[in-house]
């Protein structure tokens, strides 16, 4: 039995030096003033939660941890021994002072499951329950329902195929909000992320050079098609299931202003930018006259190949989280599904020319690359009009919103990856002089 | 009687027993009778044997001539047989050899209980069996239920005698509008399902071409009928059958006259026939739908299944060749995935090549297949899986691409259906008619006709392959059996392999999947009589190119994987995801061994 005083104690003394290690911790940038044990629940005998306060200069954090004596480093989260123990609870709907394990409605999950940590992640811990389940653990909390879970639940309850189910969550509140601290999801052990097959796909096309596109055995239309039909289902389903209704003038005033102050700022870092600037506003500009009364909606609001996943039923959307950077304000806004749509086509982009980042400049290779991204994006909106209307009828708006995603990269690409700036700076070359 | 109006005149079997010879003074046709015959020793007693058993589909006309006429025929197969025992096959599947004026490739019946005179006699055929069986060797052939030709004395006597005791034996109508929903299966020749006989003055009913009238099922005594000729020869030792054409047998107005409720009554009864008096033969249904519908012809789950033992796979073979192309798993692993489970003693046959194929208009619901979107729009996907390639120009002669579709083959869910010729990698002559294209003689040797035959070369019912890649003088049976490393020897050692394990056969599938949408992994895992469990793991890049992939192996947590071909043990699985690595187009079979446990269990 851990005592929780004698734990509070032991982590305000060791977590300012333990903290800086973990993978997980988002404040590496700057030193630790202190930590301050928040709450501590014991779950069991030997499993504590605790929610602690970082203090950074200047701002100051909400993290969890499950603290055990037994484990490595303590946090016992990925400690496939004893995390069972929070499917348990989730399962039989456990309230643990102030904090709620809870399964979705009419769901029923089987337990004595060990869960494995999975590689990847930044900043998040997930765990994968024998091959069935996926529980997300936030680490550094955040105040009101996670946008993830609220979209799954959402997406749940009109029959969504194109989604990996939501079974359950634990939540608590902190100064009278609630918080969310995990979501336990369906885990698709068939699934492969839409990047990767159109890495497959793109990799095929560029060990041929004589062959096209649409002649080469990895062509990737078809998929493509199927994606797109996928997007615009879930897009109908949001709409059903949270509603829609048509963008006022302040609304696309706004969306265009947000497009112009964008650029402002991506001008001022990126100079190589400057000189598409007038067609670019242009283009802003140009949207705005033409738009018209356009449904909006809630989406998923950072779509690309990387949150797509082909399992064997076909393609999911994962990840309703939003853009990463924005607020959330901004994140649970309204906006229109051209919005997605806009995304994936810039999504094609990248994949067709990932494999030329870094090499010597091959003009029949870039030739084909671009082959390949016409070629997808055309089906993926084919796909798309299965369902619902066709993107491409709406072309100034879409061709803004794709002009907009571009330059967030440009700024992107010029702080992070340097030899990538190449992707958006050429297609928005591309799209202001009149192409695709 | 007059000479042409004789029930057998078309026949040509003068001189050997045949239905018709002789008509007795109830109106019968007098019918050759097992009893007439030496019947042959049955093989082992082994009722599940089919589920383990590695098929070969050959043609009796294509493998080996005994008689120097140039054409094979059943002593000449028969001889062959010490070859097919060392390749490791448990079961020859022949295409029909039947009596046959020969329009539909002998699926053209002109008589049940004879033997096509240029393949041999009904004696012949006992023989083959006797030594298939003293081999361990088990023989299955076609049976077409549905229709005969229209030269069997049936149809003569039917035609020509309405109110006699054949007058009903097949669908006879004054005109030709009955049962109007039923498509026209040929549509490219055939313009109705009836047609018009002028000797009795009626339309008959063919669900195939005009010159197969469909028998009529609705007549008790035709039921009776067919019901012997499976005992005809399952009397002499055959082991099995595969039924042809099964969806078709009865009729209904207002129906599209396909798997109707009775054409599954009657599959019983010849299920009841094989159970209760010949247990261990087995019948495999011939339904070229998709797997969802053809489960209905193993009958009822409940009691293990009722109807046939086995059903041929369709889709799974365009479903490869598509993987492989698109160096992605998924469309091999969605069509595993809506394949529905099957009755407890039931089996799929699957295969690379065989007569048949898929055709796209059996698919009809788009919207749960992507048939249309992928393989119909893919020219060279829709002109290669046609019947007219063998698997080695299908593959471009790429013995690493041979080599995977071969172990996909042997691992995959169902029983493996070689078909002959392709152990060794023959190819194809694309400039004979139609399916000819992949029917040329057996190359067993370099000398005259590829020691298919000592005829004339002129006279050989088919040229042998000799283009400059795939010509018999290079590619034959001896120069492979005197090469260590040829597609043969490695083709019997994976069949070797394969049977050592019998999680191959009848071991539960699951597939691993894994985030390298190029690799397909699956497990096959089977529970010994004994409690123990034969767990086997296959690993097939699908891409040309090396591959890395993590498998989620941590419920076998310190097993050790043991590859199966050479013994040699992989580092032990632990809790993270397993990684391993294959060249292109590279596979690996492993058995799962527990901790502590040095040998390998089978």
């Amino acid at each position: 039995m851990i005592d929780p005083d004698e734990l509070a104690d032991k982590l305000v003394t060791t977590l300012p030096d333990v903290l800086p290690t973990l993978r997980w911790f988002g404040g590496k940038d700057r030193p630790i003033n202190a930590v301050r044990p928040l709450r501590t629940t014991p779950l069991s005998d030997e499993m504590v939660h605790v929610i602690v306060e970082v203090e950074q200069p200047g701002r100051s954090e909400e993290y969890q941890l499950i603290i055990s004596e037994h484990s490595d480093g303590f946090d016992a989260t990925a400690d496939p021994d004893r995390n069972g123990l929070l499917l348990e609870k989730i399962a039989a709907g456990e309230h643990v002072d102030g904090i709620t394990f809870a399964h979705e409605q009419g769901v029923e999950l089987r337990t004595s499951l060990r869960g494995r940590p999975i590689g990847v992640e930044q900043s998040n811990t997930s765990l994968i329950y024998g091959q069935q389940y996926i529980l997300k653990i936030f680490r550094k909390l955040a105040r009101g329902e996670n946008r993830d879970l609220v979209m799954h639940r959402a997406l749940r309850s009109v029959g969504c195929e194109h989604i990996a189910l939501p079974l359950g969550s634990i939540s608590t509140e902190l100064d009278g909000e609630p918080v969310t601290l995990a979501m336990l999801q369906e885990f698709l052990p068939d699934a492969v992320e839409g990047w990767d097959m159109a890495k497959t796909s793109v990799r095929d096309l560029m060990a041929e050079a004589d062959l096209h596109a649409d002649e080469v055995g990895g062509d990737f239309a078809g998929e493509a098609c199927r994606l797109g039909h996928a997007v615009a289902k879930v897009h109908a389903d949001l709409a059903e299931a949270l509603g829609t209704r048509l963008a006022d003038d302040d609304a696309i005033t706004h969306a265009i202003e947000g497009m112009q102050r964008r650029l402002d700022t991506v001008l001022d870092a990126v100079p190589e930018l400057s000189r598409y600037e007038e067609p670019l506003r242009a283009t802003f500009e140009e949207a705005r006259q033409h738009i018209g009364a356009i449904p909006i909606q809630h989406i998923h609001g950072d779509l690309h190949l990387g949150q797509v996943l082909r399992t064997v039923h076909g393609w999911l959307l994962i990840d309703f989280e939003g853009e990463p950077a924005a607020p959330a304000a901004e994140r649970n806004a309204l906006k229109s599904p051209l919005r997605d749509v806009a995304g994936m086509l810039r999504s094609f982009d990248y994949a067709a020319r990932q494999l030329l980042i870094g090499q010597p400049d091959d003009d029949q290779l870039a030739y084909r690359a671009m082959e390949w991204t016409k070629r997808n994006r055309a089906a993926f909106c084919d796909g798309y009009a299965e369902v619902a209307a066709d993107p491409r009828d709406n072309t100034h708006l879409l061709r803004a919103f794709e002009l907009d995603k571009a330059v967030y990269e440009v700024a992107y690409e010029h702080a992070n990856r340097p030899e990538w700036l190449t992707v958006p700076l050429s297609s928005i070359a591309r799209m202001t002089s009149g192409g695709e | 009687m007059n000479e042409d109006t004789r029930p057998d005149a078309a026949l040509g079997l003068e001189g050997v027993p045949h239905t018709g010879e002789a008509i007795d003074d109830q109106g019968m046709l007098v019918e050759p009778q097992s009893e007439d015959f030496k019947s042959a020793k049955p093989a082992s007693a082994n009722p599940s044997w089919f589920k383990g058993a590695v098929f070969y589909e050959v043609l009796v006309r294509a493998f080996s001539d005994s008689n120097g006429d140039g054409t094979g025929d059943l002593r000449g197969l028969a001889s062959r047989l010490d070859y097919l025992e060392w390749l490791g096959v448990d079961c020859l599947w022949l295409p029909p050899f039947y009596a046959s004026p020969l329009r539909d490739g002998g699926y053209d019946i002109s008589d049940f209980r004879a033997v096509l005179p240029e393949f041999g006699t009904v004696e012949d055929f006992v023989y083959l069996l006797e030594e298939a069986h003293r081999r361990g060797i088990r023989v299955i052939t076609d049976l077409v239920l549905n229709h005969t030709s229209d030269a069997h004395p049936w149809f003569q006597q039917s035609r020509q005698d309405p109110t006699g005791p054949y007058g009903d034996y097949y669908v006879w109508s004054d005109d030709d509008s009955r049962y109007s929903d039923a498509r026209i299966i040929f549509v490219d020749t055939e313009s109705s399902n009836w047609t018009y006989d002028p000797v009795r003055g009626q339309f008959f009913w063919h669900r195939f071409f005009s010159h197969q009238p469909d028998l009529n099922y609705e007549n008790p005594e035709v039921q009776e009928a067919m019901l012997d000729i499976l005992r005809f020869w399952l009397d002499l030792g055959i082991d099995g059958f595969r039924l042809d054409a099964v969806p078709y047998l009865f009729e209904e107005e207002g129906t599209i006259c396909e798997n109707l409720p009775r054409t599954h009554e009657f599959l019983k009864r010849c299920r009841k026939v094989v159970d209760d008096e010949f247990p261990g033969r087995v019948l495999l249904a011939e339904a070229n739908q998709w797997p969802s519908d053809v489960v209905e012809y193993f009958g009822d789950p409940e009691i293990g299944g009722d109807e046939c033992h086995m059903a041929f796979h369709f889709p799974l073979m365009p479903r490869i060749f598509m993987a492989v192309r698109r160096e992605s798993r998924f469309p091999i692993s969605e069509i595993l995935a809506q394949t529905p489970a099957i009755p407890e003693n039931a089996q799929w046959g699957i295969f690379l090549r065989n007569h048949d194929e898929l055709t796209l208009e059996m698919v009809t619901d788009e919207e749960r297949d992507y048939m249309y979107t992928e393989y119909a729009k893919d020219p060279r996907m829709k002109a290669n899986i046609g019947i007219r390639r063998r698997l080695a120009p299908l593959l471009e002669n790429d013995r690493n691409q041979h080599e995977l579709f071969t172990a996909l083959l042997l691992s995959l869910p169902g029983s493996p259906v070689l078909y002959y010729g392709d152990e060794i990698g023959m190819g194809d002559n694309i400039w004979l008619a139609d399916r000819d294209a992949v029917r040329t003689p057996m190359q067993w040797t370099p000398d005259r006709n590829a020691g298919f035959s000592s005829c004339d070369p002129g006279r050989i019912y088919l040229p042998v392959i000799m283009d400059p890649v795939y010509g018999y003088q290079g590619l034959n049976v001896e120069a492979q059996l005197n090469n260590t490393s040829s597609l043969l020897n490695w083709t019997r050692r994976m069949i070797e392999v394969r049977k050592q394990h019998h999680a191959f056969a009848e071991g539960d599938f699951s597939e691993l999947g894994g985030s390298n949408p190029s690799v397909l992994a699956y497990k096959r895992l089977w529970k010994r009589p004994d409690g123990r469990e034969d767990i086997v793991l296959c690993v097939n890049n699908l891409s040309r190119f090396p591959q890395p992939v993590e498998l989620d192996l941590s419920e076998h947590r310190d097993y050790t994987p043991l590859e199966l071909t050479g013994g040699v043990k992989f580092p032990s699985i632990g809790e993270l995801p397993y990684l391993l690595t294959l060249p292109g187009h590279g596979f690996y079979w492993f058995q799962l061994v527990e901790a502590g446990d040095d040998s390998e269990m089978r």
